[in-house]
């Protein structure tokens, strides 16, 4: 806007003012009636679908779902678009570069666009991009609302002991939130494993990772398990290192 | 409305009821003239109240133009039930999942105040996120509300920080690992990530202290900063006013009379000439053309 135009514009906001109505009553009953109706709304919800109470934090035990709450689903859903494969650039893609370059356009959007029009649909950029961004956070928060499957029986075969222990493990510390084994599990954050043996890190870089998985791999999102004993990691490692090569999807 | 104007102070009510009410006055309502007097004089509250509620706004304002004051509505509700969970919460991870279950299942009306703030901190995120999503839409972040677009903004991320402090305090399995993996993410961001992380992890390890830390960032830091920011929206709101919704017929009619006067000058200059003044200041309608070149 020139400074003709911002002129124009307090002038014909000051005209807007001079023809227009007291706050007192004309807008304050409509934001409380709106008002209430949200705390209503709310006092509804409250009654009629109580929040639960859930299981008590157990540091020692990772049978878990790491869910955020739903409003950060997008960003969760990120993680998973961005996964590397123990590759720190696209993680970072995800969890620092994106979040902060859509909060740095969020608080410059108003230096972005100076144009004098305000009606929208005078505004195609604009128009254009709102709903883009709305069907975009929505369609992530519905991806990333998609529970995993984990139940599901992992089917592998050619599994000797260690390797039947391994996978209990596996599945007792809820590893298939993050990660997919055989076409079961979540297909995030964590990259899939399937085939991790081929990719030959050797059982010591396992154990490693599993202890203090930020030492191996810098940027991980992954919790450390290190409450699992030696022997637990050992099978865990054997388990993940036989993955592609000794035990292979039907 | 009639004992204020009958205070002496002329300015603001013209009407003025009370020159014609001759009754004596009620003990108490003299009292509470005098002490309501007695502020005014010496803070100028009234004067200010009287100024904020009858000023005017544009007539014709959206019902979408609610979900502000809506919105700092929630925040109010989110203030006293947290307030009220606060008085049985033990931010101790010993003791922090205990006092849950306690206040879910024997404080009286616990298990409401409870659910309450939970589905109210989702409704306070649907209700800021279509706020903003109404302001880009009416173009109200144009000038000259550049600035109340910022803290707005800045308002939404504390608001989403809030969920994200508050999601821990439980101390369930869920929220637990839910938040490892959040700090996890907090520490892998480069150059500052990892001091942030340490600091919301009150360390280098994820444990009993980071409770603590959580809840004093989520009870103190953050409402703090929010209730600052709603200050200062508030104050940007107040100071410039409503923006007016973009298609409003006061705006039409305006263009539609321009339009009117300018058929009218065509009509009155035969052949398609211009009015030129013979002499003096340009013509009036010329003058936003001409500041163009000042950005």
């Amino acid at each position: 806007m020139n400074r003709g135009q911002k002129e124009a514009y307090k002038r014909d906001y000051a005209q807007a003012k001079k023809e227009g109505k007291p706050f007192f009553p004309y807008a304050v009953y409509k934001d409380l009636i709106v008002a209430t109706l949200a705390i209503g709304f709310v006092i509804g919800l409250a009654v009629w679908q109580r929040i639960p109470i859930g299981e008590p934090v157990n540091p020692a035990t990772t049978d878990f779902v790491p869910r955020p709450e739903w409003y950060f689903f997008f960003l969760f859903e990120l993680l998973r678009i961005f996964k590397g494969q123990g590759a720190l650039t696209p993680v970072i893609m995800a969890t620092f570069i994106v979040p902060n370059v859509l909060l740095v356009l969020l608080l410059v959007t108003p230096f972005i666009d100076r144009g004098p029009e305000r009606r929208i649909w005078r505004r195609p950029i604009a128009l254009f991009s709102g709903i883009a961004v709305v069907f975009l956070l929505a369609y992530l928060t519905h991806l990333g609302s998609e529970a995993p499957a984990g139940t599901e029986e992992v089917q592998l075969e050619n599994l000797d002991p260690q390797g039947q222990a391994g996978l209990d493990l596996f599945l007792a510390n809820g590893c298939l939130a993050c990660h997919t084994v055989a076409g079961v599990g979540a297909p995030g954050p964590g990259p899939g494993l399937t085939d991790e043996g081929e990719r030959g890190r050797g059982i010591e870089y396992q154990i490693e990772h599993l202890r203090d998985p930020q030492s191996t791999t810098p940027g991980s999102s992954m919790p450390a398990f290190a409450s699992l004993t030696d022997q637990e990691l050992e099978d865990l490692a054997v388990f993940l290192e036989g993955l592609g090569t000794k035990y292979t999807a039907p | 409305m009639s004992s204020s104007d009958a205070s002496g102070d002329g300015r603001t009510g013209t009407t003025a009821v009370g020159t014609t009410d001759i009754a004596p006055k009620k003990p108490g309502v003299k009292a509470g003239e005098a002490t309501v007097d007695y502020v005014d004089e010496r803070s100028g509250a009234t004067t200010g109240l009287k100024w904020y509620l009858f000023r005017n706004i544009p007539a014709e304002t959206s019902w979408f133009q609610t979900l502000g004051f809506t919105a700092m509505m929630l925040f109010g509700l989110q203030a006293i039930t947290g307030i009220v969970l606060a008085m049985y919460y033990k931010p101790d991870p010993a003791s922090a999942f205990q006092s849950i279950e306690v206040i879910t299942n024997d404080v009286t009306w616990g298990w409401l105040v409870r659910s309450m703030h939970r589905w109210g901190s989702s409704a306070m995120i649907v209700v800021v996120f279509l706020h903003m999503a109404r302001v880009f839409f009416f173009g109200a972040y144009k000038y000259p509300r550049e600035l109340t677009w910022v803290t707005g903004a800045l308002l939404l991320v504390l608001t989403m920080f809030m969920g994200l402090t508050g999601y821990l305090l439980v101390w369930d399995q869920k929220a637990y690992w839910a938040t490892v993996v959040a700090t996890n993410i907090t520490a892998s961001a480069p150059l500052v990530g990892p001091f942030v992380a340490d600091i919301l992890r009150a360390g280098p390890e994820f444990g009993p202290n980071t409770l603590s830390r959580f809840y004093s960032l989520h009870m103190l830091v953050i409402p703090l900063g929010i209730a600052t920011f709603i200050a200062i929206h508030l104050y940007f709101i107040s100071f410039l006013g409503i923006a007016e919704p973009p298609w409003s017929k006061r705006r039409f009619r305006a263009k539609r009379e321009e339009q009117e006067a300018e058929r009218e000058r065509a009509a009155r200059t035969p052949y398609g000439r211009r009015e030129v003044p013979a002499v003096g200041p340009p013509a009036p309608e010329r003058e936003p053309a001409r500041a163009e070149d000042g950005s």
